[in-house]
C-alpha cells in the first residue's frame, strides 16, 4: 500500500469516527485543564538521594500533576516512575489525621494535639527526672528536611541534654560517614553528578544503579550514548538491570570485595602505578586495629547487647603497604572473591589509566557491610593511589540512599556523636561552639555520645531506654533481625510515632502523631552531591497534621525549653536556617542563605560568595584551596592537611552458609518502592507493578528443589521464617547458592531473617549477608 | 505501513488479541465501513482507556500488556509496527536514538501492571487530559502546541497512525518538520517594551 492510499484510509477512518470523536473530546474537554492552569512551583522529589528537581502543579489546594524540572541541574527534566507518581503519596485514603493515644484496652483514641503535647512533655520529663538522660531516645530520618532535624538536635543536646538522638542513615551511610572522616577529616564527597558527564569508567562497587539511583544511571547512558568509549563495571554478586548495561560484569562472593579491593592495590603497586608524587605531596599512610577478636561483629555475645569498639589508626608507611598488600597476589584474591585472575588485572589495568578518569560508585552493598567503613576506606584508596581523585570524572562517589541523609542526618549531625558541620560531641571546642551559638551555658551538651541506633533499639527491648519518639521512619520493618524487638504497647515504655499513614512502627505505638507530607510544608533537602535544595509550602496538610518539626518544637516549649526555639510562630523557617548556617559558615562547609537557596534549584556547598563549589578540595573550584593547582586536603588538619590512605584487610563476614543455611541471602529494594513501602505502596501503579516482595532464586537451585516460578516457599535462617513466592530469571538474577529479598513488604518481612551484626567503625548493621535455607511449602 | 488499514478502528491490545485472523478482520473492517455502519467496540472508549493507564496526564503511562520478550523499542520503534496476536505498538513518543541514551531504560518509567488488586484506596484526582486545541492567531492558522514538548519529540507518535485517537489524528502527516509551524508556548505573557 502507498502512503497516499494509507493517509486516505486513515482519513476516512477519522471522518467515520467524527460523530464520536466530537462528543469525547467535549467530554475531555469538561474535565481536562492545560498545565497552564495550575499553579507550579518546584520542589526536590521526596524519595531518593538523587534529589532530582520537579514541578508540582497545584489547583484548588491539591497536587495534580508533578513534571520533571528542565531548569534543574541534577535531572535535566527526567524523573523515574517514583518520581512520576509523587503527587498520590499525598493522597491515601487511610492518611494519619489526628493525633492518637493508645487506651489500656489497646484501642486507638483521637485526642487534640494540646493533650497529645502534654502527654509527651510530661512522659519525656518524668522520665529524665526519674532515670536521667540516657533513658530518652529519638530516632529520625534521612527523609526528615533539615528543619525537623535541626529542631530535635536542639531540643535533644541542648535542651533534654542526652546524646540519645539518631537517624535512620546510621542503618544507610552511615559508613560512608564513617570512611570519609576516617580519610578526609571531612564527610561527604568531593565529586558531584558532572562525573557521570566527565568519566571514562564507571566502576559500581554492589551498586544496582539503573533502579536504585536510576536517573544518574540515565546521565551515564547519555554520556556513553556520545561517547561509546566510556565504560561500566558492574561488581555485584548477583545480576541485577544494572549489568545488562555493564561493559564488565565481575560476580564476588559476598564480603570478598575488600579482597578484591587489595588485589587491585597489590597489581597497582606491583606494575608501578602508583602516582607517587601526588601520594608523597597529599597523602599519609594509617593503619586500624586488624585483631577479630577484638573487633568481633556487633552481634554475638556481650555485643549483642551494646557494641562500643572504638577504632584507632596508627602511622603506616608506603613500605608497610607494600608488605600488607604482599599476600593479596590474583592467584590468592581470585580464591577469595572467586573472581578470575584476568579480570582483577582488567581492573587494576582500568584503575592505574592515567589517561582515564575512573569514577568509582557504590552505595547500600558497601555500606550494609560489616566492614563498611573499611571498604569505603578501600575504594577511596584506589583513587588516592591513582591520583584519581578531586578533578572532574575521577573520584570515589558515594550514592545516597535518602533524600536528605546527606542534608539533614549527615550535615545537621542527628546522630549519637555529632553536631553540625562535621562537629562532635567528645570534642570540647566543638561543644562550645555549638553552646555560644545556641547561647547555652557552658557544658550544657553531654560530652559523651548516646546510643547508637542498634543499642538503642536493643536498649529499648531492655527497658533502659523508657520514652522514645520515632518521626518519618518505619523502623518495625527496616530494623535488622526483628525478632528482638517484639514490642507489646503497655510494656512501660513510651513510644511516640510521627508518620503519614500506619504502619508497623505505629502499631506498636503509645501515641501517633500526623505529620505533614513533602510539599504540605516548607522544607530543605541536602542530596548525594552536596547540594542543598529549598521548596516552599504547596498545598495545606489534610486534618490536623503537622510538620515534624513543629511537632518537637510545640513539645519543647511545654516542657519549658521555648528559650531553643524564640522565633515566630507564623515564621521560623528563616531564622532557624539562618542559625544553622552559622554552623557551617568559615569552615568549609558553609551553606548557601535561605534566601539564595529559596531563588535557585540548589547550590553545592561550600558556597562562598554566593557560588557554588562543585569539585570540593580541588584548586580552580574549590576557594578554600589556595594552592595554584592539584588538590589541598584543607579539613584533614590532623593528618597535616593530608587524605589518609588506610591499610584494610579482608575479614569474612559475620554469617556464612554452612550444611544446615547452606545458602547466601541479600535483602535490598526495587525500582518501584521507597523503602518500606509505607508511601509507594498506596500509589495504584507502584504497587500493581511489584505487589508483593519475592525471593529471587537461581534457576539451578530451583530445579535442585523441584520449584517452577512462582511457587511458595519458606526461606528459614537461624533468627526466622518467611513465605514468599519465587521468581526466576526476574529482574535480579542471583548465582547458584544465593537468594535475594526485597525489603518493602510489611506482611512478608525480609527482616525477620537478616542478622543485626554491624559495621565495626560506624555501626550500620549489615543486610546483606547471612545463610538461609529454602523449603518446600 | 503494514496495519495501516484499520486506523483509529483498533482500540486496544485487548480488543486485538481477541481477533483470530487478521486477513478476516481487515475484510470484515472494510465491508464496515462499506456499509457505514461502524459501531465502537465494547470496551472503555480511547479516552477512559488513556487515562486509565496513567496517574495524570504527563505521567508515564503503565504498560497495558503482559510482559514480552524483546526489547521495547524493537516494536515501539519510531514508526511502530503490527505485532502479531497483540495488534499494533505504538511508536515511542520520545526521540528514538540508535544505542544507548539517557532514556534507554524503558522500565525506569513505565512499569507493567501484575494485579488489579490495590493496596488502599488512594484519593487522588490528576490532571486530565486537555483536548482543546492550541490556540491559533486565525483560523486556518497553525496551532500552537497545546503541551509541553519536553520528551515528546516524535510528534507522529500520537498524530498519525493506527493507534493515534480521532480527536488528535493529524491530516497532513507528510509535512514532517512539524514546529515549523506549531510551536510551543514557553512563557504565558506578552512581549513588554522595558
Amino acid at each position: 500500500m502507498d502512503r497516499r492510499t494509507f493517509l486516505k484510509l486513515g482519513g476516512a477512518g477519522a471522518a467515520l469516527l467524527g460523530t464520536r470523536a466530537t462528543v469525547l473530546a467535549e467530554e475531555a474537554q469538561q474535565q481536562g485543564l492545560s498545565p497552564a492552569d495550575l499553579r507550579w512551583s518546584k520542589a526536590p522529589c521526596r524519595f531518593c538521594g538523587t534529589g532530582c528537581g520537579v514541578e508540582v502543579g497545584v489547583r484548588d489546594g491539591r497536587v495534580m500533576a508533578v513534571r520533571g524540572d528542565e531548569k534543574s541541574p541534577v535531572n535535566r527534566g527526567l524523573l523515574c516512575v517514583k518520581g512520576y507518581h509523587l503527587p498520590a503519596l499525598l493522597y491515601g485514603g487511610d492518611r494519619l489525621t489526628h493525633p492518637q493515644v493508645r487506651g489500656a484496652d489497646g484501642v486507638l483514641k483521637r485526642i487534640s494535639w494540646d493533650e497529645a503535647i502534654g502527654l509527651i512533655a510530661d512522659r519525656f520529663r518524668a522520665v529524665l527526672k526519674e532515670h536521667g538522660p540516657e533513658a530518652v531516645g529519638m530516632y529520625g530520618s534521612g527523609q526528615w528536611a533539615v528543619f525537623d532535624g535541626y529542631a530535635a538536635l536542639k531540643w535533644f543536646k541542648g535542651g533534654l541534654r542526652s546524646n540519645n538522638l539518631e537517624g535512620n542513615a546510621r542503618v544507610c551511610m552511615a559508613s560512608a560517614v564513617t570512611g570519609f572522616l576516617s580519610q578526609f577529616q571531612s564527610d561527604e564527597p568531593m565529586g558531584c553528578y558532572e562525573d557521570f558527564e566527565k568519566g571514562d569508567d564507571f566502576v559500581l562497587w554492589g551498586n544496582n544503579m539503573a533502579e536504585m539511583h536510576p536517573v544518574l544511571f540515565s546521565r551515564i547512558l547519555e554520556h556513553k550514548r556520545t561517547d561509546p568509549d566510556v565504560r561500566i563495571v558492574d561488581i555485584g554478586t548477583r545480576r541485577t538491570p544494572t549489568t545488562d548495561y555493564a561493559d564488565l560484569y565481575v560476580e564476588i562472593r559476598p564480603g570478598t570485595d575488600l579482597a578484591l579491593a587489595n588485589g587491585i592495590l597489590h597489581l597497582l603497586l606491583a606494575e608501578n602505578r602508583f602516582d607517587l608524587a601526588f601520594l608523597s605531596e597529599n597523602a599519609v599512610y594509617k593503619r586500624g586495629i586488624e585483631n577479630l577478636e577484638e573487633i568481633g561483629y556487633g552481634c554475638y555475645g556481650a555485643q549483642a547487647e551494646r557494641y562500643t569498639f572504638e577504632d584507632k589508626l596508627r602511622d603506616a608507611s608506603l613500605d608497610e603497604m607494600r608488605a600488607f598488600l604482599a599476600d593479596y597476589t590474583p592467584a590468592q584474591v581470585s580464591a577469595i572473591s572467586g573472581v578470575p585472575e584476568a579480570q582483577i588485572r582488567a581492573l587494576a589495568t582500568l584503575y592505574g589509566d592515567r589517561n582515564r578518569g575512573t569514577v568509582s560508585l557504590w552505595c547500600m552493598g558497601v555500606n550494609q557491610h560489616v566492614r563498611g567503613t573499611w571498604m569505603n576506606n578501600l575504594i577511596t584508596d584506589l583513587h588516592l593511589v591513582t591520583g584519581k581523585i578531586s578533578r572532574p570524572g575521577a573520584n570515589p562517589l558515594s550514592l545516597t540512599g535518602q533524600p536528605s541523609a546527606c542534608g539533614t542526618v549527615r550535615e545537621v549531625g542527628t546522630l549519637c556523636n555529632r553536631l553540625p558541620a562535621d562537629m562532635v560531641v567528645t570534642n570540647p571546642e566543638h561543644r562550645a561552639k555549638a553552646e555560644k551559638i545556641w547561647g547555652l551555658p557552658a557544658g550544657t551538651i553531654p560530652a559523651e555520645p548516646g546510643y547508637h541506633t542498634l543499642d538503642l533499639f536493643r536498649a529499648l527491648e531492655r527497658g533502659d531506654v523508657k520514652a522514645l519518639w520515632i518521626q518519618t521512619t518505619n523502623p518495625w520493618v527496616s530494623l535488622p533481625n526483628l525478632h528482638r524487638y517484639p514490642r507489646k504497647p503497655g510494656d512501660g515504655r513510651f513510644v511516640v510515632v510521627s508518620d503519614i499513614y500506619p504502619t508497623p512502627t505505629t502499631d506498636v505505638a503509645d501515641v501517633i502523631l500526623p505529620a505533614a507530607a513533602w510539599v504540605e510544608r516548607e522544607g530543605c533537602f541536602g542530596n548525594t552531591e552536596r547540594r542543598t535544595q529549598h521548596w516552599d509550602k504547596a498545598v495545606e496538610p489534610p486534618g490536623e497534621a503537622r510538620e515534624d518539626a513543629w511537632q518537637t518544637i510545640q513539645v519543647a516549649k511545654r516542657m519549658g525549653m521555648g528559650h531553643l526555639f524564640p522565633w515566630p510562630e507564623d515564621d521560623w523557617h528563616r531564622p532557624m536556617f539562618e542559625e544553622y548556617r552559622q554552623f557551617t559558615l568559615g569552615n568549609g562547609h558553609d551553606l548557601a542563605s535561605y534566601d539564595q537557596l529559596r531563588a535557585t534549584r540548589g547550590l553545592q556547598w561550600p558556597v562562598v560568595d554566593g557560588k557554588e563549589t562543585r569539585y570540593r578540595y580541588a584548586a580552580g573550584f574549590d576557594p578554600y584551596v589556595k594552592k595554584e593547582r592539584g588538590v589541598e586536603f584543607y579539613k584533614a588538619h590532623g593528618y597535616g592537611d593530608r587524605a589518609a590512605v588506610i591499610l584494610r584487610p579482608y575479614q569474612p563476614p559475620a554469617e556464612v552458609p554452612d550444611e544446615e543455611y547452606p545458602m547466601w541471602l541479600c535483602t535490598g529494594r526495587v525500582l518501584e518502592h521507597w523503602h518500606t513501602g509505607s508511601m509507594t505502596r498506596r500509589i495504584r501503579q507502584l504497587h500493581q507493578a511489584v505487589p508483593e516482595a519475592y525471593v529471587e532464586v537461581n534457576r539451578a537451585d530451583a530445579v535442585a528443589l523441584g520449584l517452577n516460578p512462582g511457587d511458595r516457599v519458606r526461606v528459614v535462617s537461624r533468627r526466622g521464617k518467611v513465605e514468599l513466592p519465587i521468581q526466576v530469571d526476574g529482574r535480579g538474577r542471583p548465582p547458584r547458592g544465593s537468594v535475594f529479598i526485597p525489603f518493602f513488604d510489611e506482611s512478608r518481612l525480609a527482616n525477620l531473617l537478616t542478622l543485626d551484626a554491624m559495621d565495626s567503625i560506624s555501626k550500620e548493621p549489615d543486610y546483606k549477608k547471612c545463610a538461609v535455607r529454602l523449603e518446600r511449602v | 505501513m503494514r496495519g495501516a488499514p484499520r486506523a483509529g478502528l483498533i482500540w486496544s491490545a485487548a480488543e486485538y488479541r481477541r481477533t483470530p485472523d487478521l486477513a478476516l478482520v481487515v475484510l470484515l473492517l472494510f465491508l464496515v465501513c462499506a456499509c457505514d455502519r461502524a459501531e465502537p467496540p465494547p470496551g472503555p472508549s480511547p479516552a477512559v482507556a488513556r487515562a486509565e493507564r496513567r496517574l495524570y496526564d504527563g505521567a508515564p503511562p503503565v504498560i497495558p500488556h503482559a510482559r514480552i520478550g524483546p526489547p521495547c523499542i524493537s516494536c515501539h520503534n519510531q514508526h511502530g509496527m503490527e505485532v502479531a496476536g497483540l495488534g499494533y505498538a505504538p511508536p515511542s513518543p520520545h526521540e528514538v536514538t540508535a544505542g544507548l541514551s539517557a532514556i534507554s531504560r524503558c522500565e525506569q518509567c513505565h512499569v507493567f501492571r501484575t494485579t488489579s488488586a490495590v493496596f488502599d484506596d488512594n484519593g487522588f484526582v490528576g490532571l486530565r487530559q486537555d483536548l482543546r486545541r492550541g490556540g491559533r492567531l486565525y483560523d486556518g492558522a497553525p496551532p500552537v502546541m497545546p503541551h509541553p514538548a519536553f520528551m515528546h519529540e516524535n510528534c507522529r507518535a500520537c498524530h498519525t497512525g493506527p493507534a493515534a485517537r480521532a480527536e488528535v489524528v493529524c491530516d497532513h502527516p507528510e509535512r514532517v518538520r512539524c514546529p515549523q509551524c506549531h510551536v510551543q508556548q514557553t512563557t504565558a505573557g506578552a512581549f513588554e517594551r522595558r
